[in-house]
This record gives C-alpha cells, structure tokens and sequence, in this order.
C-alpha cells in the first residue's frame, strides 16, 4: 500500500508539470496552430539564467522571477523569428524546423557560455530531506510544492481564459482569426500574449523540475517538452481540463508501470501513450473533433 | 586560345605544388632526425576541455621532463602537431586523419572520451604507430573483442571494467543485499553486469533488484522506491554525477538510508554540489593515489611541476597544499601516458612502431604517477583494480571531505 502511495504521488507531481508544459504548448497552439518546438531550450535557458544570476549572489526573489520572465521574453523572440515569418507562406509547415532549429541554437549557446556539464540548482523553499507526514506517508514538502503551485497555475490560467477581457480575446483569436480581427480585436498582441503566457509556464516548469533534479544542464528542457506534448495530444490539444488531466494521467502511468513492470519500460510509456491516443482518439481525451466550414 | 591558357596555368600550379610538397618532405626529414615527434587530437577548448586541456598539460610536462634530461636518446621530443576536437567525433576523425598522413610523427595521444575515440581508433590500429589512451573508459578501447588488445594501442584510462571489478569487490565483502541501479548507456549496463559478476565469484546471492534510468532522468521514485521495496541494504549505481544526485535525493525524499556506493562520478562536482550535505557517507571508486596522506615520489615530483608551471588552477582544485584526487584522470593520466610512450622509444632505441610496442610491453615495475605499470603482450592497460580504492565522504567540522575506505 505505502509502495504504490509513493508511485502515485511522485506520478502527480510530476504529471502536474507536464500540464503546465503542455498548457503552454496549448496556449500558443490555439492562437496560432504552431507547435513551438522550442519550448524545451526556453524552458533550459530560463533555469540556468537562474542559475547564473543566484550564482553572481542575486537573491532568490529576484533571480527566479526575472528568470521566468526571461522564458517569457524568449518566446517573443521565437514567435518573432521563427513562426510569424512562416506563417506568411500559407499553409507552410516551415515553423516545425524553425522552432526546432532554435531551440537547438540556445542548445549550443548555452553549453558555450555554461559548459555542457550539470550546474547545480540551489534548493529555494524547501530542502529534499523535508517532509510532511500524511496518515503515515512521508510526503516531501519539494514534490507538494511543486503539486500546489502547479495545481494553482492551471486554475488561474483557466479562470484567466473564461473571465478576463483578454482571455476572451485569446479564445477569440484561437476560433476564428480572422473574424476576431474584424470585431475589433488586436489579433497581434493577442498572439505575442498568448507566447509569453506560454514562457511563463515553461519558465516556472524548468525552476519547479530544478527543485526535484538538483542540477540544469543544456540537454535539461528537450525530454520535458516532449513530455509536456504528450501531455497535450493525450489530455486533448487546446484544453485546460485536457492538459492538467493528460499530464497527471501521464505522470501516474509512467511511475506504475516503473514500480510494477521496469523502470527500463518507464521511459518509453509516454511515446507508447502518444501512439495508442494517435491510433484510437486523435483528438486526446477531452478534445473535440475539429470541423472546418467551407 | 582561353582553354588552353586555364590548362597551362592548372599545370603550372601543379607543378609549384608538388616542388613545394618536395621541398616541406625533404624538410621534415631533415628535421626527423634530431627530434622525436609526436601528436595530438584532443577536447582543448570546448565543455569537455577539463580533459582535454589537462592531457595537454600532462604531455607537456612529461616532455619537458624528458628534455630536460637530454631527451630520448639525444633527441629532443617535440609535440609537433597539436589538434583541437572539442570531444565531437568528427572532428577528431578529420584530426586523426592528419595526424596519420604525417609520416614524421612517431606516435599519437588520442581524443580524451570515449565517443571520439572509437572514433578514430580503428583507423590508428590500422596505421600501427604507437598510440596512447589517456581518458577513454570503454575497454573495447584496447581490446576490441574482450581478448588480445590492439597490437599499437596502450590506455591508461581508468576502464569500465576494472572500476567495476572494485565496485563489485567492494560490495561483495560489505553488504549482503546489494540492490543496483544504473543508467541505460553501454557504460552503465557492462558495469552493472561486472558488478553482478563480482559478486557471484565472491560466493554472494545475485542482487535484489537491478533498476535502469535514462541519463537526465528527472524523477526516479519508481527506481528508488523497487530498491526500497526490495529490502536493498545498499545501493550500488554505476552512472554519472548528476543522476547520482536526483538518486540521493530521491532515497532522502523516500526516508530510504542505506548507503550508495557508486562509480566514479560519485567523487564529480555536479554530485558534490547537487547533493549538498546529502554527499555524506556516499562512497565512490577512483584511482587513489592523490588521495593517500602522503603522495609517492612520482606523484609528488609531478604535482611540483605542476603547480610551478600553470600554478593551482581548476584543474589543481581548491586545496593550494594538494591537487585534487580527480587530477588522476584528467592530467596524471596523460602525463603517464606519455611517460610510458617515451620510455618505449627510449628502450626500443629506435622509432619503429613494432619495436615501441613490444619496449612497451617489456615494461615491468615501472614507477608512473597514477600507478606502478607493468604491460604483456596480453595486457594493454595501465590501471589495474589495486590501483582504485573506494572513497567516501566524512564529515569533520563543518568541512565535508573525502577519505579512503580501509577494508
């Protein structure tokens, strides 16, 4: 009983990331139908600006937002760089190799400037010998943490969506571009929006999974944003309930079928799920089918 | 009329380039033969330069050594040509490459990783000049089937196998349920199988559970927690310092406290730092010898020139009285390598490849920095298990430091 207690809570937690990853991924998807490919280096490059800036002895306060907004202010320039001029060309599939290629640039950028070994990432709230003790459990304070705060995320971002001006305007946007414009609405800014929401998350995503690995290394972001896609397609791409549901969903099957099956089969469930959800329910779990009107 | 001229001058251009080529040929013979020269491709700039620099000095230091008495022989050794590979394969190809079409050269130091040098190191076999290891862990290295080693090749990494064979030792005679864990790589799953070796030849039950990770994973409850479950009085992972840490702090998270023993990324920085004060009671395997309380002759005449040329810098560490025990695989072993490579020019009295090697393989007793060497027909490699001890981290004071294990 304890055994699968501890796989399941580890599996949320770490599910929970994954949604906020694939949030992200939904949120610029909606207003755009590109998929950054690049969000796993943004999401790299934000925790070891982190890294670097507590390391030259700024305070944690002020280094772990400014990181965070660093992943915001990257998306920017991603959207600006390498998918508004390839969204010009029509039908063009360019943005899948350009948001690659620069998530592959800050890749190498940072292994320059860095190195390309790990560089540790100091404990900001909680120790990893910290824990609370539920009904005999010993839960640590870091994964709860990680659980609450994202927990937190997912239900402002959709209360942000739902009432907000501007989050009309971004589910707006995401409907039907076009007709959004014509009503007035400033379908750029929209965008822009919708990518540094979209770093924010992946920003708080690198510095949360930093608190549970203990280091960052330039190869840090590539796994999580292949995981936080998965995440996408499998909860539904375009949904909150989708991506918090898919990633969870995801989390909780990759630590059983470690615990119970082999931890050598763990880290293939995500690729598996992804084929199984292509094959029967393309539009994930809590997806509609999309239609469009001629 | 055009054509013909562009002919005439494709010929003219030929011919200067060939007097040309005559002329450089000439020259370096002349120049072979008053001095012995080698080359090297190495990680001299680059995330990986920590090797590849340190060899460089190694080789540097071991020539200066030698030159200072004379050279070999009479003749002066010159590291002649002097390649920069990043640790990238490519790269170290193309390097070798050219290091290989310069006949003068006697002998080559190769690339400072494994992936570079399985690289290069078919064609180097195939030249048959005498070629050093100085960092590549993969024994395949210098023996291509697990049998007899590559006529030309000599290593003087710390390899996989012989880490291990001292992992395995070690864990044999501690603990009675071992539980190990390793990362999915060729390195990670060969030491988990030697490890399981050793610990049926010392008459031990198979381990309780054997786990796998990807490197960079970033949770490993389930591995820790299959351990846990498993009733693992220890636990054993052959991996690299990063994974070690998400590994010790998950076994904190899950209140699991056994001891972990691992390889050698056990005694690396990111371990060290990632883990803080989690690093206690971790022991790790490493060669020993800049770890002993007294440092031999040969390691103490090294570490003076050492400090007296580049001073105490990263590769020294942050003791200025001692360098630090990693130094063993990121300078010593280079600069014993060379050593090795001198003393067989020196006793083979000549600059045949075939003769170096087998001077070589005459070498018994041999006093290096890392270890005593004694090579064979059958044995290529420098590093032997006496010459690796387990260490591990103790606490005295508020300094956390690392001490050998006595067993």
């Amino acid at each position: 009983m304890h055994f699968v207690l501890q796989l399941i809570f580890a599996g949320v937690c770490v599910g929970a990331v994954y949604a906020l990853i694939a949030m992200g991924l939904s949120l610029t998807f909606w207003t755009t139908r590109t998929l950054n490919f690049g969000q796993g280096s943004l999401l790299m490059t934000a925790s070891v600006g982190t890294v670097a800036m507590l390391g030259a002895g700024m305070p944690a306060a002020v280094a772990v937002p400014l990181g965070v907004l660093l992943a915001g202010g990257l998306m920017v320039i991603a959207e600006r760089i390498a998918i508004r001029p390839l969204l010009k060309a029509g039908d063009s599939m360019g943005w899948v190799v350009s948001t690659l290629g620069l998530g592959i640039f800050l890749q190498g950028f940072v292994s320059t400037v860095f190195g390309s070994q790990a560089i540790a990432f100091p404990s900001l709230v909680f120790d990893s010998m910290d824990f609370v003790d539920l009904a005999g459990v010993q839960v640590s304070s870091q994964y709860l943490a990680v659980l609450g705060l994202s927990l937190t995320l997912m239900v402002a971002m959709e209360l942000f969506l739902r009432r907000s001006a501007w989050g009309r305007a971004v589910r707006a946007v995401s409907h039907d571009a076009d007709a959004a414009a014509l009503a007035g609405i400033p379908v750029r800014r929209v965008i822009v929006l919708s990518f540094v929401a979209s770093g924010v998350l992946a920003g708080i995503a690198g510095v949360m999974v930093a608190q549970i690995t203990g280091t960052v290394d330039p190869g840090f972001g590539f796994n999580l944003m292949v995981l936080g896609f998965v995440a996408a397609v499998f909860g539904g791409m375009g949904n909150t309930a989708g991506a918090l549901v898919g990633g969870i969903a995801l989390g909780v099957i990759e630590k059983l079928v470690g615990g119970y099956v082999s931890t050598a089969a763990e880290h293939g469930m995500a690729f598996a799920i992804l084929m199984v959800i292509l094959a029967i329910r393309p539009q994930g779990l809590f997806g509609r089918k999309e239609f469009t009107k001629v | 009329m055009h054509r013909r001229s562009v002919i005439g001058l494709i010929g003219a251009a030929a011919l200067t380039t060939t007097v040309a080529a005559t002329i450089a040929l000439s020259a370096g013979t002349a120049a072979a033969q008053d001095s012995v020269k080698i080359g090297m491709t190495s990680a001299l700039t680059g995330p990986y330069n920590e090797y590849g620099e340190g060899g460089r000095r190694g080789v540097e230091l071991a020539i200066e050594k030698w030159n200072a008495k004379g050279g070999i022989n009479g003749k002066k050794i010159e590291l002649a040509m002097l390649l920069d590979d990043q640790l990238v394969p490519d790269r170290a190809v193309q390097n070798m490459r050219r290091l290989l079409d310069n006949k003068d050269l006697v002998a080559f130091i190769g690339p400072a990783g494994s992936g570079p040098t399985l690289a290069v190191i078919e064609m180097a076999a195939a030249d048959g000049r005498p070629y050093m290891n100085p960092v590549a862990q993969t024994p395949t290295v210098t023996y291509p089937d697990g049998g007899k080693p590559r006529p030309n090749v000599f290593s003087f990494a710390l390899q996989n196998d012989v880490e291990s064979m001292v992992l395995g030792r070690y864990v044999a005679k501690n603990f009675k349920k071992p539980g190990l864990v390793h990362e999915s790589t060729a390195y990670g799953v060969s030491g988990a199988d030697m490890i399981g070796k050793e610990l049926k030849a010392a008459g031990n039950a198979a381990p309780v559970a054997v786990e796998t990770y990807n490197q960079r994973t970033q949770d490993m409850t389930a591995q820790v927690a299959r351990l846990q479950r498993a009733g693992a009085d220890v636990v054993v992972c052959v991996g690299l310092g990063a994974d070690l840490a998400v590994i010790r702090r998950t076994m904190a998270r899950l209140n699991y406290n056994v001891p972990l023993v691992a390889s050698n990324g056990a005694l690396s920085i990111p371990y060290q730092e990632a883990a803080g004060d989690l690093v206690v009671g971790t022991r790790g395997s490493m060669v020993y010898v800049f770890g002993e309380d007294t440092l031999n002759p040969a390691a103490q005449g090294f570490a003076d020139a050492y400090k007296a040329k580049y001073g105490t810098d990263r590769w020294w560490g942050k003791d200025p009285q001692r360098p630090q025990i990693f130094m063993s695989l990121s300078v010593s072993n280079a600069y014993d390598a060379a050593d090795v490579l001198f003393e067989g020019i020196k006793r083979a009295n000549s600059t045949d490849p075939k003769a170096i090697a087998t001077a070589i393989e005459g070498i018994q007793g041999l006093r290096g920095v890392n270890a005593t060497y004694s090579f064979s027909a059958a044995k290529h490699h420098a590093i032997a298990p006496e010459d690796v001890a387990i260490f591990e981290y103790a606490k005295s004071g508020d300094n956390i430091g690392l001490k050998i294990v006595k067993d």
